[in-house]
């Protein structure tokens, strides 16, 4: 057993810390939240030169061959600045399925894209039900045919080139590959506190083909599965990273502002209360790295996953709330930047299962009938 | 980073089962109270078991008998211990003792003490707390004065665990009345039943005697069993600490998860109106919540494990897992409460008691684990000061790091 990051591993974290230290300070991400478009193209294009969008694509088709557990250390860097943007969907989701269940031309056409940077790719699952869990998904797509309905929680639509999109096929879930531009696709803005662009994406009378389908007519279930869990391993590590900067900010905080005339940090109610941040922002580290080896070394990691996405989701939430309670007043500003982390960590705990989601997950494997 | 366990970790985790299944536990007596831990009860006959595999001195290195073996070695052993819930109560404290005789002992003690801790033989009882040094123990009152070849030691010794059924008492007295208040202690091994040595049980909420209290009135020992230099006792036992927090806990997730275990069980048999108990979503709820915290335990502990291990430096990671072992126990023996409804308070070996009566028994004993080996109010101090860097309160600073 050994709990140290590779090489490797750190080299990625470290350049990562200090890249985004640079281009994604707090006041930038309240500028991107404030905007509609919320994207800044020149970042992702540095950031597609640091090879990041290729990091889950094999070395064949452009990328370097990452494995989950790389993902979720660069990304829980990037929840450390709350940097935005659809990293998660594209390079981490919709790569996923791309690789799983994309037939060769179409891993072909697409993943090089993706790895660049040049494309991006997002999921469309969510229905009315507001369930990420694909049983739920209801929405029927005879192929070839005509496509309409519509889904939900659309994470940076109006930045894809590409959804994919999970439908029922007789009674079987398929994926369908679709550009944004099609004719009947539109999508509609959902106004969301943490700024993340989430869309409401109708389908009137889509044109379907079979060239349409990502990987075979009723054959989404399992590449859709290992993408959700690789989903919720990514916004975990976003959680994670998010929680150790609050953590960051509130110690800084409690060494510096003096009340009584001594650091609040020398006060007992606020160092147990710091205490617990750190209990918590450990341990959702210490799940999420478990989670993440496992899945990178290919062992069942799917109660792993759940565990650490059910106690981040819990854990990192309580450490936003407490932050807020150290630091007082300000942090009730807009211009103050624990509410973006915060807000961040809101929209990752429900994103690719919330925490009753995957403790449903949990009870299962411990033998709950 | 690796998880894994290696292939040798793997295997001897099997012999330890095997030994475990040729070994069934209701044929040791048991002569002293489990408190919940996660250790089981004292049985002096199931620790020699343990010294005839050799597992007692298997952590030591060679020339003093031992195997040495891995630290991850005694882990196994620890959380295959637990899981079955064997009677192993004194083994962590034993093992502690051993490193601190081989690492700084005088040669009697190495000579007398080590082949009885490796047979079994010889176990020990903390006296650290007074009655008036309870989380700040840099004001206990208790006396060593140096008579020639020996010292004689006068004071008042409470909440020892195990003391009367123990071999050897650990002693922490004053050896000198020098300015700074934490120099001037050692520690001394003082072998039950030394004239002037009163040992006295102690009562506890269970029914049971799991503390004693001791009276030394002039109790006489020779200076070579003095642990360590003499006047450095304080600084032994800060540093010591650390790693007490962790071999006092290590096994409580492995323990709690037997627990869980039982009560999944339970769950999914007990039936009300028909429909079982598991299918409640509050039910199912809470003891999928616990799985996660017990899991998010372990990583804490294991975490803890690599850096003790790899020599790197520990300034909070042991204190927030205990505090977290001791606070997630309290928590699944509530819920174990809960679920067993108005069976929960029967007594083991009540008629009609339930899962042997062993939930009253963890919610009774939880109730101290948070105030044993450093409270959790002091632990959360620690970890602010140690680990954060936030300034301490004022005049606070060792008390902080008790």
């Amino acid at each position: 057993m050994d709990i140290r990051p590779s090489p490797a591993q750190q080299m990625l974290t470290s350049t990562a810390r200090a890249f985004l230290k640079e281009h994604c300070p707090p006041e930038r991400v309240q500028e991107w939240v404030l905007d509609a478009r919320g994207f800044d193209d020149a970042l992702w294009r540095r950031m597609a030169e640091l090879g990041w969008p290729g990091l889950l694509v094999a070395p064949e088709l452009g990328g370097s061959g990452g494995s989950l557990l790389d993902v979720a250390l660069l990304v829980e860097e990037m929840g450390y600045a709350c940097l935005p943007g659809p990293f998660v969907t594209s390079a981490v989701v919709a790569t996923s399925l791309l690789t799983d269940a994309g037939r060769a031309e179409q891993s072909q056409r697409v993943l090089p894209a993706l790895a660049t940077g040049e494309r991006i790719a997002t999921l469309a699952l969510v229905e009315d039900s507001g369930s990420s869990d694909p049983a739920d998904v209801a929405l029927a797509c005879a192929v070839p045919g005509r496509l309409t309905g519509r889904k939900l929680f659309v994470k940076d639509a109006h930045l894809a080139d590409q959804l994919i999109v999970v439908v029922r096929e007789r009674n079987e879930l398929s994926l369908l590959l679709l550009p944004t531009d099609r004719r009947g696709i539109s999508r509609l803005p959902l106004e969301a506190i943490s700024g993340e662009k989430l869309f409401e994406v109708v389908f009137d009378g889509v044109e379907i083909t079979a060239d349409d389908r990502l990987g075979a007519a009723g054959c989404g279930a399992v590449p859709l599965a290992h993408a959700l869990a690789a989903g919720a391993l990514a916004r975990t590590a976003e959680m994670v990273g998010g929680a150790q900067r609050i953590l960051d900010l509130v110690v800084e905080h409690a060494r510096t502002r003096v009340q009584g005339g001594r650091p609040i940090g020398g006060y007992q109610a606020i160092q147990h209360a710091c205490a617990d941040l750190v209990r918590d922002v450990d341990t959702a580290r210490g799940l999420l790295y478990l989670a993440a080896w496992k899945a990178a070394e290919g062992q069942p990691a799917e109660s792993d996953v759940a565990i650490a996405k059910a106690h981040a989701g819990e854990a990192c939430l309580a450490v936003a709330r407490r932050g807020h309670q150290i630091f007082g007043a300000i942090s009730y500003c807009e211009e103050h930047p624990l509410h973006l982390f915060h807000k961040r960590i809101q929209a990752a705990a429900l994103d690719y299962g919330d925490a009753q989601h995957h403790l449903e997950t949990v009870a299962r494997s411990i033998g709950l009938v | 980073m690796d998880f894994a366990f290696t292939d040798d970790e793997r295997a001897f985790a099997e012999d330890v089962r095997r030994f475990l299944r040729a070994h069934p536990l209701e044929r040791f007596a048991v002569e002293g109270m489990d408190a919940g831990y996660g250790s089981g009860a004292h049985s002096r006959a199931f620790m020699r078991a343990l010294g005839a595999q050799g597992w007692l001195s298997m952590g030591w290195p060679r020339k003093f008998g031992g195997g040495e073996r891995p630290l991850f070695f005694k882990l196994v052993l620890l959380e295959e211990l637990a899981l079955a819930g064997a009677p192993f109560g004194p083994l962590a404290g034993c093992w502690q003792t051993a490193d601190a005789i081989i690492a700084y002992g005088s040669e009697r003690l190495r000579r007398e003490v080590l082949p009885a801790v490796a047979r079994g033989d010889g176990t020990f009882w903390q006296g650290y707390s007074e009655p008036g040094a309870g989380s700040d123990l840099l004001g206990l009152k208790t006396q060593a004065r140096r008579d020639g070849d020996e010292y004689v030691i006068r004071g008042h010794k409470i909440w020892s665990s195990h003391a009367g059924i123990a071999t050897y008492g650990l002693v922490f007295a004053r050896t000198s009345q020098e300015a700074r208040r934490s120099r001037g202690f050692s520690m001394f091994v003082v072998p039950n039943g030394t004239p002037g040595m009163d040992i006295r049980p102690i009562t506890s909420l269970t029914g049971e005697v799991y503390h004693y209290e001791t009276f030394l009135d002039d109790v006489r020992v020779p200076a070579d069993m003095r642990l360590g230099p003499e006047g450095e006792g304080f600084v032994a036992l800060l540093n010591g600490l650390d790693s007490d927090r962790f071999w006092g806990r290590f096994y409580k997730a492995p323990a709690l998860e037997r627990t869980l275990r039982q009560l999944v069980e339970y769950a999914n048999t007990e039936r009300v109106r028909g429909v079982p108990l598991a299918r409640d979503p509050s039910v199912r709820r809470r003891l999928a919540d616990a799985a996660v915290d017990l899991a998010a335990l372990r990583a804490l502990f294991y975490r803890a494990a690599c850096l003790m291990r790899d020599e790197a430096t520990i300034t909070y990671e042991t204190a927030v897992a205990k505090v977290m072992a001791d606070e997630t126990g309290q928590k699944i023996a509530q819920l174990g409460m809960d679920l067993l409804g108005p069976w929960g308070p029967l007594r083991e070996g009540s008629r009609g008691a339930r899962l042997g009566g062993s939930i009253s028994h963890s919610y009774l004993t939880s109730l101290g684990h948070t105030i044993a080996g450093g409270t959790a109010e002091v632990l959360r101090t620690t970890i602010a000061v140690r680990g954060l860097g936030l300034p301490a309160e004022p005049k606070a600073e060792a008390r902080s790091r008790g």
